[in-house]
């Protein structure tokens, strides 16, 4: 075993309602993995429970070969960063002073605040460009400015291992393809390794590295992100029948969502 | 304003309550030797509980506002206050009598009786992932009104001065207390209040909600738990000796977080300051509006705190904190 990060057949009981059971993959250093599959099927449970939020059953989850049972929540949090479906605007506080909590993994009591935590978070700011609105507070962001300013404190977190819960779910067409840009970037050009939970297939297939399809808790399908749009099994996990045409800019395969029968003409 | 002047500015006022209030309705006597009676053995006394009282009420309210991320959870709304006084009540009319280390036994039954209260309504709290603030609040008022039941039962029960000394758990009141009870109190407001200055940076994280704090690698129960020992020891002391005085931990962290914002390390300082300031006024109002006699500092706080209280609600609705 080597990697940043390996599961081992994790499972996960919420008052004896079996959420995510037998889930083993692994990922190394720059790795980007894809979450997919339908509401329900676990997808964010799986990142809460890497993230220590939701208590696992069984299992075991590895951070550089170290149990991750036998680390503190603080030092979790030195390696794995979390940015929670779409949360930003339910928070109280000015942005600067939220980023300021990312650093909160490098503090005891009453410690003060360093250069390197000053560094952390210019870098976190200059990456996610939020420079002209750290005053501004967090409930008065739009979905694009508030997304990219959770990214910003997941960053200023400074782990090799970003988790993300669909983080383009609420933003527009525009906004969409800026935040997969932010996310290829980070991934591409800072190295992070990324697990991304997603609805996006086509951005799914095409920009991350792995794809783990989730359905009902258990793993349908894990490979290489290309491969899912060759099989059968993208109508598997979704019970919905797709085409496969190529984008007509790109020439990649993209697939499309089949109309339901009765509304065609 | 920056935060640095706005606590700077309630400092000022602080000191000017401080300083100006003692002399206040005391022209009623004209000798000399019995004003200064009253100022040194009545006022000064009075006053500092007062503060003290007002600064651990406030920041206990401030505490129970992050960790429920609502403006409407204080010790008194969700029914701890009446817990403590429950147990103080209870501790007279089962005929208890001890003390440890020269702290009433009232104060540790009080002690007692809120931290079983913060317990029970966090339970039902966690009961269903995603309760609502109403639910808890409705938690909160119907433990509220059983506990206030109960101790009118215990005092409906009791004789005579069991029954005079339990009326104080009903509605707070500062007539009575001396420099014993200041001695009394502050021991635990200061354990309290430097425990809460020491986790402000785990406050705000609390006030982000759990998933953000626990992400940014606080240990949320432990903290959550400290923090509810802290608030129950601090919430105790100050009922078992004055009774319950509402909403100024609902009032004073809510008007401090407009004027300060939401940093704890800013805000906790200020609330302290504010609070104990704020108790000050009231009292002052409560002993003067009907001077020579007085009406318990309990009632102005409740007649100040319920339409704010109404306004917080209306204001609130909706949007999450």
């Amino acid at each position: 075993m080597n990697g940043i990060l390996n599961v081992h057949q994790l499972h996960v009981e919420v008052a004896s309602k079996i959420l995510i059971s037998d889930i083993s993959f692994d990922i190394n250093q720059g790795d980007y993995l894809c979450i997919l599959g339908p509401n329900g099927a676990g997808k964010s449970t799986l990142l809460k429970a890497l993230m220590g939020i939701v208590k696992t059953t069984s299992g075991e989850i590895t951070l550089n070969q170290q149990p991750l049972s036998q680390l503190s929540q603080k030092m979790r949090a030195q390696h794995i960063s979390y940015v929670p479906q779409a949360h930003g605007r339910q928070v109280n506080f000015s942005v600067i002073d939220f980023i300021k909590m990312g650093r909160f993994p490098y503090h005891s009591a009453f410690s003060d605040w360093t250069l390197a935590d000053k560094q952390a978070m210019d870098r976190a700011i200059d990456i996610t460009k939020i420079a002209d609105f750290l005053s501004r507070q967090m409930q008065t962001l739009s979905g694009g400015e508030s997304q990219r300013v959770m990214i910003a404190a997941a960053l200023c977190q400074q782990t090799p291992l970003l988790l993300l819960d669909e983080p383009t779910s609420f933003l527009d067409p525009h906004h969409q393809v800026e935040m997969h840009q932010l996310i290829r970037q980070l991934n591409q050009q800072h190295n992070i390794s990324i697990i991304e939970v997603s609805h996006d297939l086509n951005h799914a297939a095409h920009h991350s590295k792995h794809i783990l399809a989730l359905k009902h808790g258990k793993i349908l399908w894990y490979g290489p992100s290309a491969e899912i749009l060759k099989t059968s099994h993208l109508q598997a996990l979704y019970d919905q029948q797709f085409v496969f045409t190529a984008h007509p800019q790109t020439g990649a395969m993209v697939a499309l969502p089949c109309e339901l029968a009765g509304e065609i003409s | 304003m920056k935060p640095f002047n706005s606590l700077l500015l309630i400092l000022v006022v602080t000191i000017a309550v401080l300083l100006i209030s003692p002399f206040l309705g005391l022209n009623s006597s004209t000798n000399p030797d019995i004003q200064q009676h009253i100022l040194t053995q009545l006022r000064i006394p009075r006053i500092l509980f007062a503060f003290i009282a007002g600064a651990g009420l406030a920041v206990c309210g401030m505490v129970f506002q992050a960790m429920f991320r609502n403006p409407l959870a204080t010790p008194f709304t969700l029914g701890v206050a009446s817990g403590a006084s429950l147990g103080a009540a209870l501790y007279v009319v089962l005929g208890f009598s001890f003390s440890i280390m020269s702290i009433d036994g009232s104060t540790f039954s009080a002690f007692i009786g809120s931290l079983i209260t913060i317990s029970f309504v966090y339970s039902i709290s966690r009961l269903r992932s995603g309760f609502s603030s109403e639910t808890l609040l409705l938690t909160g008022v119907a433990i509220s009104f059983f506990f206030s039941s109960l101790i009118l039962f215990t005092q409906y029960m009791s004789n005579i001065s069991d029954s005079f000394q339990i009326l104080r758990w009903l509605m707070g009141s500062l007539t009575t207390v001396g420099y014993r009870d200041v001695l009394q109190l502050l021991p635990f407001v200061s354990v309290c209040i430097g425990v809460i200055l020491w986790l402000s940076r785990e406050l705000n994280l609390l006030m982000a909600g759990d998933d953000i704090a626990l992400s940014r690698g606080l240990a949320v129960q432990k903290t959550r738990y400290l923090l509810f020992f802290v608030t129950s020891l601090c919430v105790g002391a100050i009922v078992a000796l004055c009774g319950p005085i509402g909403f100024i931990g609902m009032m004073v962290p809510h008007m401090c977080r407009l004027l300060i914002g939401s940093d704890h390390s800013w805000l906790t300082p200020a609330t302290l300051l504010f609070g104990g300031c704020f108790l000050i006024i009231c009292d002052t109002i409560a002993r003067l509006i009907i001077a020579p006699a007085e009406i318990p500092v309990g009632v102005i706080t409740t007649l100040i705190g319920g339409p704010f209280f109404l306004w917080l609600l209306i204001k609130s609705r909706n949007k999450s904190f």
